[in-house]
């Protein structure tokens, strides 16, 4: 390839100058009013980074909890220009004992990426989901906010990874697509509360019986504009004799646009569980309790953050406001009834103090309702310390 | 003595060729291009703005690249470009490049930035000019 490129001030120019310099000629004015070549990242193949969240959480009337929420590394590996390994390693909650009763320790990333051309790359490995905003864009001080959206932890399962191998690339100006086959969820984890969450079979000796597939189009081609749409599905009843299909899918749209100091997020997701009723009879044969799982789950917020105070020596400080509502039991099979402490909303108010770009302290209030009118939801407060490096 | 004067105005000679071929190159290096464009390109997590990026064989890029998030890398594939963003509101970074060869670039963070890193990836499209007179 025969092609030039310059710095500000190629590395040519700089031993000239180095030369002239020494010989007193008046090329050194020049070069004295010329910008110093930018750093160049490290050159080693293999990087070390991660991020850290730290919470403080006090629901009303309740004792509040401080929490070393995660903890992750994130060791990658440049084989060659084309082959590269990405993994992430999280350790939830401190601290981990047998049957996960303290805390996680999870590989949320570990893939192969071929990176064949611009439009068609393949990756292998334990994946994140492209579903959603924050599943694939995680890190504490990109969102507002001490704890994720609810949306966000009981309709979109965050964060999903699961085993699998797919395909990904970037067409045009900006529009990308991601496309996985990955193991399923197991339906008989599902819960009424929490929805999908304890579903995620999370790459440990996965049942593949029927594999699930995934994907995500989404168009980034306008500065600060991200503007998606993802889809999941699979069959996840593999655990039950005599064996029925639990066929499960998931929907979900969502935007965000960020200039300047403004920020605005929104997001729909919507889940559906075909058979609902085969499963809340088969748990309930298995464990003599019904899940009271429904057929149709949905979740939606908006957000809204705006920087007060961008670009100062000492940081930035923004507020959000947002707004959620998520219904794990949305619509439920013939038979069975809703409970309406699931049909959620939530205000969550806060600030973000950003010392530097990679540094956020946050705080926020969470004021949440429900349609029970014998079980209430609690109001919180939360503090958190969260850091990229 | 005498010996170091002379070593030393041989190095100041040496230089001021050195300086001038250089120059010189450089110089044509600017001339021979039709203009320079200049384009500037915006890097968050996970991407860049604009992706993909059309120019011709000749044309000078000035590509200015600024972050608005944290540090980002900015590398073209198979060159030794290869330069750090600064985080948000710290400024700038300008680079230059001029492809002698019609064909496409891929462009990449070449600093770990988060789960999505490896989706911010793009393109420069070097077309052969068109031929003047048409």
């Amino acid at each position: 390839m025969n092609q030039k490129i310059h710095f500000h001030l190629s590395h040519c120019a700089r031993a000239t100058v180095l030369a002239a310099a020494l010989a007193f000629v008046p090329v050194v004015a020049s070069a004295q009013e010329t910008a110093p070549a930018p750093p160049a990242p490290s050159e080693s193949p293999t990087g070390l980074s991660g991020y850290m969240d730290f919470h403080y959480n006090k629901p009303e009337f309740e004792d509040g909890r401080l929490d070393f929420h995660r903890f992750v590394l994130i060791v990658t590996h440049r084989f060659s220009d084309r082959l590269r390994f990405v993994s992430e390693l999280e350790l939830e909650h401190a601290f981990v004992e047998g049957l996960e009763e303290a805390g996680e320790l999870e590989l949320e990333q570990a893939y192969l990426d071929f990176l064949l051309t611009r439009g068609f790359n393949v990756r292998a490995g334990m994946l994140l989901m492209p579903v959603g905003i924050v599943n694939e864009r995680h890190e504490p001080p990109v969102f507002y906010g001490v704890e994720r959206p609810f949306v966000d932890t009981v309709i979109i399962p965050t964060t999903w990874f699961e085993v699998g191998a797919g395909v990904h690339g970037e067409i045009g100006r900006g529009w990308r697509y991601r496309l996985y086959v990955t193991s399923p969820l197991d339906a008989a984890r599902f819960s009424a509360e929490e929805g999908l969450r304890d579903g995620r079979q999370k790459g440990s000796e996965t049942n593949i019986g029927r594999a699930a597939a995934t994907g995500r189009v989404e168009y980034v081609g306008l500065r600060g504009l991200t503007a998606g749409a993802s889809f999941w599905t699979g069959s996840s009843g593999f655990e039950f004799r005599p064996r029925f299909d639990v066929p499960v899918r998931l929907f979900e749209a969502d935007v965000r646009y960020s200039r300047d100091r403004l920020e605005l997020r929104g997001q729909l997701a919507d889940v559906g569980i075909s058979n609902a009723g085969d499963l809340n009879d088969a748990v309930a044969r298995a464990t003599g309790v019904s899940p009271n799982i429904a057929r149709t789950m949905r979740g939606s917020y908006v957000e809204a953050g705006y920087r007060i105070v961008s670009g100062r020596s000492y940081g930035d400080i923004g507020a959000f406001v947002r707004y959620e509502n998520f219904d794990t039991q949305f619509r439920m099979p013939d038979g069975f009834v809703p409970l309406e402490e699931f049909d959620r909303e939530a205000w969550v108010l806060g600030a973000t103090y950003w010392p530097e770009p990679d540094v956020a302290i946050k705080v926020d209030y969470v004021i949440q309702r429900n349609r029970s009118a014998v079980v209430d939801a609690p109001n919180s407060f939360n503090a958190g310390l969260g850091w990229w490096f | 003595m005498v010996v170091l004067m002379r070593a030393f105005t041989l190095v100041c000679l040496t230089a001021v060729v050195v300086a001038g071929v250089s120059a010189g190159g450089r110089f044509r290096a600017q001339s021979a291009a039709r203009e320079t464009t200049v384009i500037d390109v915006v890097a968050e997590r996970f991407s860049f703005t604009p992706s993909e990026i059309r120019t011709t064989v000749g044309t000078t890029l000035e590509i200015r690249l600024e972050s608005d998030d944290t540090a980002h890398g900015f590398h073209i594939v198979g060159t030794d470009v290869n330069v750090e963003l600064p985080k948000r509101s710290r400024g700038t970074v300008t680079v230059t490049f001029t492809p002698e060869e019609a064909g496409r670039y891929t462009f990449e963070c070449s600093k770990m930035c988060g789960a999505g890193h490896s989706f911010m990836r793009g393109v420069i499209v070097v077309d052969e000019p068109p031929v003047e007179g048409r």
